[in-house]
């Protein structure tokens, strides 16, 4: 059960990344700055980063549930 | 009183779906101008009054749950069905609602469309806000009736679920947090109760605030084509719904790392009952504190 949780949160994870990197590159193109302005841009940037980070811490405690589901399969 | 919650549900039940199909039927009738996301506006809006009845009701038979209990094991019940059951409906109801609403405002910003029709995306959207607000009623109604405020910090006990949170903190985040809200780490630490300091002092706060601007700011962007809303007023509202879809997507990275680490709460959260008394931290997951045993609370929440 743990296994497939972990796969779960890994899959959800690897999609906020997706939505990380969209925000990212969104933040930087002429057409948002024409747009959506300055305000819309930094918003997108510092969500962009958050959603990111959030999203690795949660990927590497998949992966750590992965493994030691791995490890004491093994034992 | 638990007949009358019955009763109450069934009767929810029915008026829920008269409503409903009564909306769908004058959206459907062809006698109106509705484009289809309009028309689905339409549905949602009108849908609403009963769908949070319904929750209201729901709400009642979840209250008749409530109720603290120890299993011959040891185990404590951490939740009631009813708290378990709510979450699991918001749950179904934010996968439903954030991908689509993520997939409307990045769609605008990368000026994309998808071979699916975008009207599909604002129905599946609308149907997972019905769902949030059918939960969030049913929540709302449920602590009413039960009265139950163990998650809340009561006056006076700020600073000491403060401390507590510093020491369930990382240890490079620790120093840098008592610094910034002056706590004095040589005090001893605070016992833990049934739920964690983060738990009391971060999950619920955070996910009350992000709930009901959720809400409030869906209602006023959905409810614009019946009820005139000031052009300001609109565009704050609309504003603050993607900031705060944002800020849930994040808080949920942020709940969803919590909660794996302490595999337990999972458990709880499926079963309802815990073994232990307080939430062990898994060997390895880089945070310690947790695994402090604490006194168990009063009733479940």
């Amino acid at each position: 059960m743990r296994r497939f949780v972990a796969l779960l949160g890994l899959v959800w994870s690897l999609a906020n990344l997706g939505v990380a990197y969209f925000f990212l590159t969104g933040a930087f193109v002429a057409k948002t700055a024409a747009k959506e302005g300055i305000l819309a841009q930094l918003s997108l940037l510092l969500g962009g980063v958050l959603i990111a980070g959030f999203a690795v811490l949660l990927a590497r405690e998949c992966v750590r549930m992965l493994t030691s589901a791995k490890a004491s399969e093994t034992m | 009183m638990r007949i009358v919650a019955w009763l109450l549900v069934a009767a929810g039940l029915v008026v829920t779906g008269i409503g409903v199909a009564a909306a769908l039927g004058q959206a459907g009738s062809g006698a109106q101008p509705w484009g289809n996301e309009l028309s689905d506006n339409f549905v949602f809006i009108k849908a609403l009054p009963f769908v949070l009845g319904f929750g209201i009701a729901v709400g009642l038979v979840m209250a008749s749950t409530y109720g603290a209990k120890t299993r011959s094991d040891g185990a404590v019940r951490r939740w009631s069905p009813g708290t378990v059951f709510g979450h699991w409906v918001l749950t179904l109801g934010f996968v439903l609602a954030l991908p689509t609403g993520m997939w409307q405002y990045l769609g605008g910003i990368l000026d994309v469309n998808l071979p699916i029709p975008l009207y599909l995306f604002y129905r599946v959207h609308y149907i997972g806000a019905s769902i949030v607000l059918f939960a969030v009623a049913a929540f709302v109604s449920y602590l009413w009736m039960t009265g139950d405020r163990s998650l809340l910090i009561r006056r006076g006990e700020w600073s000491r679920h403060l401390l507590g949170l510093a020491f369930e903190l990382p240890p490079s985040l620790r120093g840098p947090y008592a610094k910034l809200l002056r706590i004095d780490l040589s005090q001893p630490r605070p016992p833990m109760g049934k739920f964690t300091f983060y738990e009391k002092v971060v999950e619920l706060p955070s996910w009350s605030i992000l709930l009901a601007l959720i809400t409030v700011t869906g209602l006023i962007k959905a409810g614009r084509y019946l009820i005139p809303v000031p052009g300001f007023v609109l565009w704050l509202a609309s504003t603050l719904h993607v900031a705060t879809m944002v800020a849930i997507v994040i808080k949920l990275l942020d709940h969803l790392r919590y909660t794996f680490t302490r595999w337990s709460l999972m458990g709880a959260i499926t079963t309802t009952w815990m073994k232990e008394r307080a939430p062990a931290v898994r060997q390895g997951a880089g945070e310690r504190g947790s695994s402090a045993a604490g006194i168990a609370g009063g009733g479940d929440t």
